[in-house]
């Protein structure tokens, strides 16, 4: 970067830019000045990821099963071979549909974010063949000559030959909001610190400046951080562990099922083609097929959720993560505060007032009818060079655009607000010199007529830094006195100053001077480079402190964190003091807790001597954390409750997150720069601003915040918690029946009765009822306040824990299938076949050949009069199931709380499920009866009732487990039966 | 002492957060947490013998004395929980089934409507309805011929005539009374079937490449075949040259089945019940061929077209007679 000089060539004066074929080369030669978009999956590979993930290789086992028995049964001749087929085919179609729904829903949240990540093109002035000429910032190359003007975003990495008051944010790079000015002259060794570079993607606040492009797209610091943040891995989420834990046992639990019970087929004479059917079957029956696709429904529907309020989510698993996360890396400005300068407090007639700094201020309160407050407001008037853009009368004043620094803005706008007319105050009074702001002088001083027209004299005012200002000042203004300053006085200054500078705020100090009318008449020549004017023994009239203050809604979301055990660290640029006590305005430092410098000094102290685990509460500096060992820092982590990390780098964000993750700790990180990504991408759920963030930063993030507002995450929080509850009622809900499809398989193997429920009639509970209902559970309102409650512990509080698996297997589940055999046995006991009779029938009752085989009334049944019954036994086994599966999605509405607690009628959509799964079973069992291929037959009435006692007993049973785990807290029950 | 009541203070602030109504996962999860630990420590680096190692500890954990996870109280209690939930679970079903079989009539079913129309089934029966021989090889039909033999021994003319009364011919055998009366079945003798009863030629026609075969209509508790005309079977070819079957012999009366035998009791009551028959004497059949036929019931009531249920009154069969 050193080593340009020899590229200007003699025109550093005029330059005359790059040729434009010159440039074709280069540009040819570098590629467009662009940043390569983050390498992403090929789109087939994520399709083809959804077609084997989770169930999905049991139901292709599954399928591939079903065609090796075709292809053997067609070898034999067997008349039904081709229901294996179908069957395969079936199985196959279910996890091709599963996988483009999932495949879909994926891609429908990625789109969102396709919108966000659109720039429009940028473009820059650019001096090409001795002419300036707009070209497209992609067509910059190295070497080009650019000139920017505040309000341009830098379009690349540049040299600056040329500058005029030419002030950069570089906050997107470095985090730090302060403006930086820029000038040609080269400061540092460092590209980053020197003063002659200005870097791509920041923007230039005011001034111009003429520089030479000497990097551009992925060669530009940007760039690079951007692929550093590429190269940080994508750990697995919380929920994507969770799914895979329970993927696990279910498939688990099918495979040791079949193959168990292949054994026993085998063994139990059954040809081996007969027990790779059961094997099948067993398979169908185990898997939730319809589960993943709810899964993916209900995180959906949680997003959308999100979306509204505000938390926009890039990962649909990264919803769970929200409310998982167990610690809150948060940045400060514009996240815990308003981001902007606001004037907190005032100091004039030797008093503090202080102002509104809410969001929504019209109208200040503070006494304003001291005389000292009418000069001072002057002075805030009129020694002030920001201005309202124009055309903004209707915009509240607050919102209105304002061309100037943050400090200027905030001052204007406090003017705005409690004197009414700014500008044309500043008309009345006629500026007739100023000297800006500059920082040798630390001081900003303008000269103006009066607008009373009897007073001739000048007014000269004049504010600044509080003790360059009081150097200047002979006279200090009491109650709109002038009175002399005397030690006393000076000392009330200090003190006011001290307090406010305690406060984290900035403090800037006001004088005034009417210039005496014989000395200066109305002609007299203002000089500002002579000073021709005095510019000492002024009169001090006030001090006035700006913060950039907390958003109204942070502390009490703060708050919330806190009782959902959830720890908010504070890591920000800013200095220690105005980081402390944003800390302590918003609570991430409460009330009553001290650093351990706090306590030294009350105790009066050395730091050293103070046991460090007295402190909640530590405010650590960029610089010490420089230091530290990752001992130390894990030693802060866990002693502290209350962290503060000011001064930080971007870059040591990324060792605070990863210092966090070593505590086993969920966390959440909020960024806004380029070079937040790191850390945004290595955190479990990075959060990025989305007003103020940058490009970068929000494809690292997993969330955005599209209110850039605290409070919105611990909404988000709120819902990811109960995403997760729901989602553990969902798939109680679904594994419940799993066994009473299980059962009919491992019945007939056992006792080779006739088989109760087939395998498609399988895949329409799993597929076909069950689905809106189990969607519907995740609309379900939270039981108890779940923010009160701590994280979920990633490693202890499962998804799926043993709890839930055997409750809903070994005890819903058999009542269940208890239900549904009674259903069962009653229709055929009813045609003919008493229970008896079916016990080792199934040879016989399967036999193509055998037409006249006598039931416990010596009937005789043809083949298809038996095949016709058995699918009446499917439809009565289904239609069972159906009724108790809407016992079952009652009783899961709530884990520990009765269901009148919760309400039967408070979640609507669950009764629409209900609805949407009765509607379903009646048109399969009436509508589509007659229909042979899908094995389901028009159901006499009662038999919809069979079950019924079964449904109730559910109900009851789960209610009186509900009452004893309220009652018993603690005890065996509730160990073993809450999940 | 400030300090301390600060700090105090902060503790006791603390706890509040902790001690908020929490779930009992909490309570779990400190019981599995030694457990956890471990694990910990071994991830990333987890070799073939810690899995080894876990399982063992999962299986017999000696230091807490848990098998699985749960020590032998624990065990004991949730094996007793099982116990009376599945013993009050099997007892309700017991129940349920007893509550339902109360509703059940021994004699007749609940329902009968899947049951009929009546089926058909010939003899003999060796799982198949090719019935292929060669005349000149006795071993090639001895089967068909012992399958007969042994069907039609319920219908030997003593027997029926010891057992069964003779009833009035060409009217339903109706029998009122009790439910649970035990009923009197009409004599079918074996010797009815003429040509076809084995007696006089117990080769049933086999051995002269003529066979018979018996035609069975499924019986139906309570159903009256034909409606007040007797059911008649007619045989046809069932595709392909009409000429390969010339001519059938039908008994006894011309291929009908009586009124009289109808309507069956059901097995409890009408212990003694028969099916009634019809042989069919193929006479005249084409040799050294597979001869499809299909044979129908005829008569009201009598549904022999569905296209799912081949043996819905009618049933199918090949014959391949060589000389």
């Amino acid at each position: 970067m050193e080593s340009l000089s020899p590229m200007f060539g003699p025109d550093l004066n005029f330059p005359r830019g790059l040729t434009s074929a010159r440039a074709a080369e280069i540009l040819a030669r570098d590629g467009p000045n662009a940043l390569t978009p983050p390498k992403s999956t090929p789109e087939i590979i994520k399709f083809l990821k959804q077609m084997v993930g989770g169930f999905s290789i049991l139901l292709w086992v599954g399928a591939l099963l079903c065609w090796i028995a075709f292809g053997i049964q067609v070898a034999q001749g067997v008349a039904s071979a081709f229901d294996n087929l179908y069957l395969g085919v079936v199985l196959a179609l279910v996890v091709i549909l599963t996988g483009i729904f999932a495949y879909y829903q994926e891609a429908k949240s990625t789109n969102i974010m396709a919108s966000f990540s659109k720039m429009i093109p940028q473009q820059a002035l650019v001096i090409r063949d001795g002419e300036k000429r707009e070209v497209s910032a992609e067509q910059l190359v190295v070497g080009d000559m650019v000139e920017i003007k505040g309000g341009d975003r830098i379009p690349a990495d540049i040299r600056l030959i040329f500058a005029q008051g030419c002030k950069v944010d570089n906050s997107s790079l470095t985090g730090e909001s302060e403006p930086q000015s820029r000038s040609c002259d080269f400061t540092h060794e460092n590209p980053l610190e020197t003063k002659n570079i200005a870097f791509y993607s920041t923007t230039c606040l005011e001034g111009t400046a003429t520089g030479m492009v000497i990097n551009t797209g992925d060669q530009t610091i940007i760039g690079r951080i951007a692929s550093l943040a590429s190269g940080v891995g994508n750990e697995k989420t919380p929920i994507a562990i969770e799914i895979e834990h329970f993927v696990h046992i279910v498939a688990g639990v099918a495979v040791s099922i079949g193959v168990l019970f292949f054994i026993i087929a085998v063994s139990m004479k059954y040809k081996v083609l007969d027990s790779i059917i059961f094997l099948i079957g067993i398979i169908v029956a185990n898997v939730p097929e319809g589960l993943l696709a709810t899964v993916t429904v209900s995180l959906s529907l949680t997003a959308k959720r999100m979306a509204k309020k505000n938390c926009l989510v890039k990962n649909l698993e990264a919803v769970e993560t929200l409310g998982s996360t167990s610690i809150i890396c948060s940045d400060k400005t514009g996240t815990l505060t308003q981001n902007r300068m606001t004037v907190a407090h005032l100091w004039f007639d030797d008093q503090i007032y202080s102002a509104d700094t809410s969001e929504e201020q019209t109208t200040q309160s503070f006494d304003q009818s001291s005389q000292s407050w009418a000069a001072l407001s002057k002075v805030v008037t009129l020694c002030n060079r920001a201005e309202f853009k124009p055309g903004q009368e209707n915009v509240p004043i607050m919102k209105r655009v304002v061309v100037g620094d943050a400090s200027e803005t905030a001052l204007l706008k406090f003017a705005e607000v409690i004197l009414g007319d700014v500008m044309g105050i500043r008309k009345r009074n006629r500026k007739l010199a100023e000297i800006p702001f500059n920082s040798t002088n630390k001081f900003q001083l303008s000269i103006h007529e009066t607008e009373d027209p009897n007073d001739k004299r000048f007014l000269m005012v004049m504010k600044g830094a509080p003790e360059r200002i009081l150097e200047r000042c002979s006279t200090i203004m009491i109650n709109g006195e002038e009175q002399p300053l005397d030690r006393e006085r000076a000392e009330a200054f200090q003190t006011a100053y001290m307090e406010l500078g305690g406060l984290g705020e900035r403090v800037l100090g006001f004088c005034h001077l009417y210039l005496p009318e014989d000395e200066f008449p109305d002609t007299y020549p203002f000089d500002t480079d002579s000073m021709n004017f005095p510019t000492s023994n002024l009169c001090f009239v006030g001090l006035l402190s700006m913060i950039d203050p907390p958003r109204s809604t942070v502390p009490d979301a703060v708050s919330k964190c806190r009782s959902a055990g959830i720890k908010v660290i504070m890591v920000t640029g800013d200095h220690p003091i105005t980081a402390k006590a944003i800390a302590k305005s918003v609570g991430i430092i409460s009330a009553n807790s001290e650093t351990v410098e706090d306590i030294a000094k009350r105790l009066n102290v050395p730091v050293e001597q103070v046991n460090k685990e007295d402190a909640r509460a530590a405010v650590i500096n960029g610089m010490e954390l420089k230091d530290m060992t990752t001992e130390q820092l894990d030693e802060i982590l866990i002693n502290h409750s209350e962290i503060v990390f000011a001064r930080t780098s971007p870059q040591q964000k990324l060792i605070i997150v990863e210092g966090c993750q070593r505590q086993d700790a969920v966390v959440a990180v909020t960024g806004d720069g380029v070079n937040d990504s790191p850390a945004l991408k290595k955190a479990d759920i990075g959060i990025a601003m989305g007003i103020a963030g940058s490009d970068a930063a929000k494809n690292a993030a997993d969330m955005i915040l599209l209110d850039d507002n605290f409070a919105s995450i611990v909404t988000g929080v709120e819902e990811g918690r109960l995403i997760f509850d729901n989602l553990k009622k969902t798939i109680a809900y679904t594994l419940t029946k799993n066994i009473a499809e299980l059962c009919p398989f491992l019945i007939y193997i056992i006792a080779s009765v006739p088989l109760p429920i087939g395998t498609i009639t399988i895949l329409f509970i799993d597929l076909g009822t069950d689905i809106i209902p189990s969607v519907a559970l995740a609309y379900e309102k939270a039981e108890s306040d779940i923010m009160n409650r701590r994280p979920r512990h990633k490693k202890k509080d499962r998804l799926v824990n043993e709890q839930l698996a055997v409750y809903s297997y070994l005890q819903i589940g058999i009542i269940q299938s208890i239900g549904a055999f009674l259903a069962y046995f009653t229709v055929y006991a009813e045609q003919g076949w008493l229970p008896n009779t079916l016990l080792g029938l199934r040879v016989n009752w399967e036999d193509d050949y055998y037409n006249d085989i006598e039931d416990s009334y010596g009937q005789e049944w043809t083949r298809y009069q038996r095949t016709y019954l058995q699918w009446t036994g499917y439809t009565a086994f289904f239609v069972s199931i159906t009724i108790q599966q809407v016992a079952d999605l009652i009783i899961r509405k709530t884990r520990r709380n009765s269901i009148f607690q919760q309400g039967l009628l408070r979640n609507k959509v669950i009764w629409v499920g209900i609805v949407s799964q009765i509607a379903i079973a009646l048109i399969l069992s009436y509508g589509l009866g007659s229909v042979t291929a899908l094995n389901f037959t028009p159901l006499r009435v009662q038999y919809w009732f069979v079950a019924m006692p079964y449904a109730i007993l559910i109900w009851v049973y789960d209610e009186i487990r509900k009452l004893f785990i309220r009652q018993y807290p603690g005890s065996w029950w509730d160990k073993n039966m809450y999940y | 002492m400030e300090m301390n009541a600060t700090s105090g203070g902060a503790e006791g602030q603390r706890e509040i957060y902790h001690l908020k109504p929490e779930n009992k996962d909490e309570e779990r999860a400190q019981h599995s947490e030694d457990e956890q630990e471990k694990r910990k420590e071994k991830m990333g680096k987890k070799t073939l013998a810690d899995v080894i190692q876990e399982m063992k500890t999962f299986l017999w954990n000696s230091e807490k004395r848990e098998f699985m996870g749960r020590t032998a109280q624990s065990w004991g209690l949730i094996l007793l929980f099982y116990l009376i939930l599945y013993m009050f679970l099997a007892g309700m079903f017991s129940f349920c089934m007893y509550g339902l079989l109360l509703t059940l009539s021994p004699y007749t079913p609940t329902y009968r409507d899947r049951v009929s129309p009546p089926g058909v089934m010939i003899r003999p029966y060796l799982h198949g309805f090719t019935i292929a021989f060669n005349v000149s090889e006795p071993s090639t039909w001895t089967p068909y011929v012992n399958s007969m033999h042994h069907f039609l021994q319920a219908y030997d003319d003593n027997i029926q005539e010891e057992k069964n009364i003779e009833c009035p011919a060409g009217q339903y055998f109706v029998q009122d009374g009790a439910e649970s009366e035990e009923r009197k079945a009409c004599q079918f003798k074996r010797s009815q079937l003429q040509n076809c009863s084995g007696i006089g030629d117990p080769t049933f026609g086999y051995s002269t490449g003529r066979p018979c075969i018996l035609l069975k209509m499924n019986r139906i508790v309570g159903y009256r075949a034909g409606y007040g005309t007797p059911v008649s079977v007619n045989c046809a070819i069932q595709k392909g040259n009409e000429s390969a079957l010339k001519s059938v012999d039908f008994y006894p009366g011309n291929g009908t089945f009586d009124l009289m035998y109808y309507p069956y009791y059901g097995k409890l009551t009408h212990v003694n019940y028969t099916s009634p028959l019809v042989a069919l004497h193929f006479t005249d059949v084409k040799k050294n061929d597979f001869v499809p036929i299909q044979c129908r019931l005829n008569g009201e009531g009598i549904v022999n077209d569905v296209a799912n249920d081949r043996f819905l009154g009618r049933i199918t069969f090949t014959l391949s007679i060589r000389m």
